[in-house]
């Protein structure tokens, strides 16, 4: 846009502060219309109010949980991210959590299991094959044409009911009947990150480690690789790329490629993190999925992503005590989330009522605006 | 192997297919209607699913035909949300689509634990009712062919004749009055219509409330006679199987009809199977169905592809 440099940095300050008022407007609107409906529904809706949004700093367990879900909810929104970037809807994470949880799964239970390469080995095994899952899509999609959403979603079910099946029937586990494997040899359970006696922080473990790591490769992939430039330009200008010789199919591909990897990590580290440490059936309690309101709200920005899930992963943790210790029940959140993405991806700002009824419907050429460049 | 050839040509099995296709055709037909008209439907699913939920509740204190009316409407808002946020709001349509998925997934368990006092999974404690089925014994009274056209015509749920009537209604709107013309033409080319005066995104809106309503009455047939009461997360993708469909049957309400009783039918082989494998993974079957929409879908584009190239050549 301009050429001189101060200007682009206040134009990207005015930016960044658009964005956050409107991620935090659209987190007020929400949260007022969870109430309500608490309010509602609820017995005694201000103690539930209260579980959710002040009991999380109370405990050291309960921050343990919350900065797991962080750490987790990290790397599916950076996979996501990926992907919408180059402005794929691949919805394909969910599966390769669980094709990744189950490649860590076979690593671990192996002979390898009790090795130092177990994790290394566990968790390059679940990379692959959550790459390998993302790629199924993104080639059926580069060189077929198929819709990668419809094959994607098709690709969670399988691996589901495949993790389902191996579970249940295939792999080794303690007693007949119950639907976990075996326990990993120790070896190949990431490690505590803090390990200190009076404080009691057991779910948290070098996984938040890998997902710091995760989202500086992966911005630097985006912003400071010719890769990352020609995924953005094929994400923003698909025949602009194309004409000026960058072959979109193969970014496609690999964006999808990348983004399964990553979800073939958060696979690794959910089974053989210290939440698990075997597997079992249903392991990600959905967590995959919700990378996308992460990666909405963080509108694809890989730096942004970690401080979206910090706030998300506490509304998250937050639901689930509540869902605990009153009558109110976790899913009210999904409300929550749902209100969230519509707003931010929306052009919704602060004074959107305002501009809602001064303005008429909006032409129709202008109608599907791209998510990322909605904002004005 | 010869039992599951046995009871693959039976006509009890061939009722099983039309039993599991209706919910499938009807959000098949919801998501063609968006589709043609340029707003992809992604949130078949979450309508489907709202609509089963509304359908199974309302149907505890009114006539079945109340309930799913009710269930109907319940999709048919979801349609109007979806067009609010996607056409005034500037949304990005699948953005859009996948928060009304979530919002349904969420809202149906929470909205299920409010009805059943505290039971997330199923609704099997409320007196629920179901849609009825059409008794066509009569037709036994037909010489020679009678018995065979009772067994295979009768005992459909009278949303499956109402799906039959709706691929017709669809197919008859489409390409034999005005307003279908201009629904294509909005899908096609929106530019044009709108200098020529039509309103695209009203027409876009009333797709998507249709597109809803639809499948609002096939999560209504799943949760009323498919299965009687609602379970949680009980359509199990059969919306994004449908958006499969649409495509798969090429954009066409007759090809979308083939599409949509095609993956009918290997959901009814799995529901047949477990009865006739013992051992066969109950899992492994039940991710048949998926495997076959990617199979299609991937099959049809390189047919697609190989058209396209053919009408280049030319």
């Amino acid at each position: 846009m301009s050429n001189v440099p101060t200007i682009d940095r206040a134009s990207r300050w005015k930016a960044i502060r658009t964005e956050v008022g409107r991620a935090v407007g659209a987190l007020a609107i929400a949260l007022a219309v969870a109430f309500v409906v608490v309010l509602l529904t609820s017995k005694s809706p201000f103690e539930a109010l209260n579980v959710l949004l002040t009991q999380i700093p109370a405990r050291p367990r309960t921050i343990g949980l919350w900065l797991d879900d962080v750490a987790k909810l990290t790397i599916t929104g950076l996979a996501f991210s990926l992907v919408f970037q180059a402005r794929q809807f691949s919805m394909g994470v969910q599966g390769q959590v669980y094709v990744g949880g189950l490649a860590a799964t076979w690593v671990a239970l192996s002979p390898l299991g009790t090795t130092w390469a177990a994790i290394p080995l566990g968790m390059a095994a679940a990379m692959l094959a959550g790459a390998i899952w993302g790629f199924i899509p993104g080639i059926a999609k580069a060189k077929l044409g198929a819709n990668e959403i419809v094959s994607s979603l098709m690709l969670n079910y399988i691996a589901i009911e495949l993790c389902n099946y191996l579970v249940r029937a295939v792999l080794p586990k303690p007693q007949a009947g119950v639907l976990t494997t075996n326990d990993f040899p120790d070896t190949a359970v990431i490690p505590q990150l803090i390990k200190f006696d009076g404080l009691n922080i057991t779910r948290l473990d070098y996984g938040f480690v890998f997902a710091i790591v995760a989202v500086i490769v992966v911005w630097f992939a985006l912003y400071r690789t010719s890769w990352g430039l020609k995924l953005r330009l094929v994400g923003h200008n698909p025949r602009f790329a194309e004409y000026s010789g960058i072959k979109s199919t193969f970014i496609m591909v690999s964006a999808m490629t990348a983004a399964g990897a990553l979800g073939g990590l958060l696979g690794s580290m959910f089974v053989q993190g210290q939440g698990y440490g075997k597997l079992t059936v249903l392991f990600e309690g959905n967590l995959a999925f919700e990378g996308i309101l992460v990666a909405i709200v963080a509108r694809s920005r890989p730096l942004a992503v970690p401080v979206v899930a910090l706030f998300y992963g506490y509304l998250r943790q937050g639901a689930q005590l509540m869902n605990i210790r009153t009558d109110v029940p976790a899913e009210v959140i999904g409300v929550v989330t749902a209100i969230i993405i519509l707003l931010v991806s929306s052009s919704f700002s602060i004074n959107f009522i305002k501009r809602l009824f001064r303005r008429h419907a909006a032409p129709a050429a202008t109608a599907t605006v791209p998510a990322g460049s909605a904002a004005k | 192997m010869t039992e599951l050839f046995f009871t693959v040509f039976s006509a009890a099995f061939f009722v099983t297919i039309i039993r599991t296709s209706t919910p499938l055709l009807l959000s098949t037909m919801g998501g063609l209607v968006a589709d043609l008209s340029g707003a992809l439907n992604v949130a078949l699913e979450g309508m489907m699913l709202t609509g089963a939920l509304t359908a199974v509740l309302v149907s505890v204190y009114a006539p079945w035909y109340v309930a799913v009316l009710a269930g109907m409407s319940a999709g048919a808002m979801l349609g109007l949300i979806m067009a609010f946020f996607a056409f005034r709001m500037r949304a990005d349509i699948i953005l859009v689509g996948f928060a009304i998925n979530i919002l349904a997934a969420g809202g149906t368990v929470f909205a299920l634990s409010l009805a059943t006092g505290g039971d997330k999974g199923t609704s099997i404690n409320l007196p629920s009712k179901a849609v009825p089925a059409v008794d066509l014994s009569f037709l036994s009274g037909i010489p020679v062919v009678g018995p065979f056209l009772t067994s295979i015509l009768s005992g459909h749920s009278v949303l499956s004749w109402f799906a039959a009537f709706v691929v017709f209604a669809v197919w008859y709107f489409l390409y034999r009055t005005p307003w279908g013309l201009w629904l294509r033409g909005v899908g096609e080319y929106p530019a044009a219509p709108e200098a020529a005066g039509i309103p695209v995104n009203l027409v876009r809106t009333l797709s998507l409330a249709v597109s809803g309503a639809l499948a609002g009455i096939g999560g209504a047939q799943l949760a009323m006679f498919n299965y009687v009461g609602f379970t949680r997360d009980m359509t199990a993708g059969r919306g994004f199987i449908a958006l499969g469909a649409v495509l798969l049957g090429a954009r066409h309400p007759v090809g979308a009809l083939c599409a949509a009783l095609l993956f009918g039918a290997f959901e009814a082989l799995a529901v047949v199977m477990p009865g006739i494998f013992d051992d066969a993974p109950a899992e492994l079957i039940r991710a048949i169905p998926f495997v076959v929409t990617i199979l299609a879908l991937i099959l049809f584009s390189i047919r697609a592809q190989r058209a396209l190239a053919l009408r280049g050549a030319k």
